[in-house]
């Protein structure tokens, strides 16, 4: 059993232990239409339509936005949800 | 083609000609089939979801596959439907979409220079897919 004093936490297992938040990411994609972007945004997160256009908008142009921050397990369910469009999405921990 | 996708008191009515829905069809098959052998297909559709790591956890590898698997069933088993219900609709739209992006990373299409040196059949059969997930979101939303 690890010495809990002395054990080294990952980046990773520290955020899961003590809630830290978790992000989701979403990538550009060459061939994505905008509009289903937004579309999934609205439909998956609960986002207005302005907030998922802001979001889909930075994501075009900047090869890649922030889309929802919160726990881990969110996070990975909301990301599994993006692929499910087959959208390039990933989660990382906050920044 | 004039509004193929549009709502009615019976469902979303879909007036495609047959060889569009058989190709449609052929395509979901031909993605599914590419999504579960390694390949670039394959890991742009069922990439990890936290990129530190090589896989997903098995479980959420199946679920992920499992749901790719039913969009693609689900079009290929309605493709001659003349109505579909709301959930249909929406397993379209995942469907078409995911028969987008697999042709995509199929031609290594990874970003928009990509897309402007392709040839005249796979920039078509891109441009053609776009079409009809556009016509979709019309027709369901519009």
């Amino acid at each position: 059993m690890p010495d809990t004093d002395t054990d080294i936490l990952t980046d990773a297992e520290l955020r899961q232990r003590f809630d830290l938040p978790w992000e989701v990411v979403l990538w550009n994609d060459p061939v994505s239409l905008i509009s289903l972007v937004v579309r999934v945004l609205q439909k998956l997160f609960g986002y207005d339509l302005p907030t998922a256009e802001r979001l889909t908008m930075a994501v075009h142009h900047e090869g890649k936005a922030v889309v929802w921050t919160g726990e881990k397990d969110k996070a990975a369910a909301f990301c599994v949800a993006l692929h499910g469009y087959a959208l390039a999405a990933t989660i990382q921990p906050g920044q | 083609m004039s509004e193929p996708f549009h709502r009615t008191s019976r469902g979303i009515a879909v007036d495609l000609p047959g060889p569009l829905r058989s190709w449609l069809a052929m395509m979901a098959t031909e993605a599914g089939s590419d999504a579960l052998v390694d390949g670039p297909v394959h890991r742009r559709l069922l990439g990890p979801i936290n990129p530190t790591d090589d896989h997903d956890d098995p479980v959420s590898e199946l679920q992920r596959q499992f749901s790719v698997e039913g969009s693609l069933g689900a079009l290929v088993e309605s493709a001659h439907h003349e109505l579909l219900t709301e959930e249909q609709a929406e397993e379209w739209i995942r469907a078409l979409q995911l028969i987008l992006v697999a042709t995509a990373a199929r031609y290594e299409v990874a970003s928009d220079d990509d897309v402007a040196q392709l040839g005249e059949e796979e920039a078509n059969t891109l441009t053609t897919l776009q079409a009809f997930i556009s016509l979709l979101i019309e027709g369901l939303d519009g």
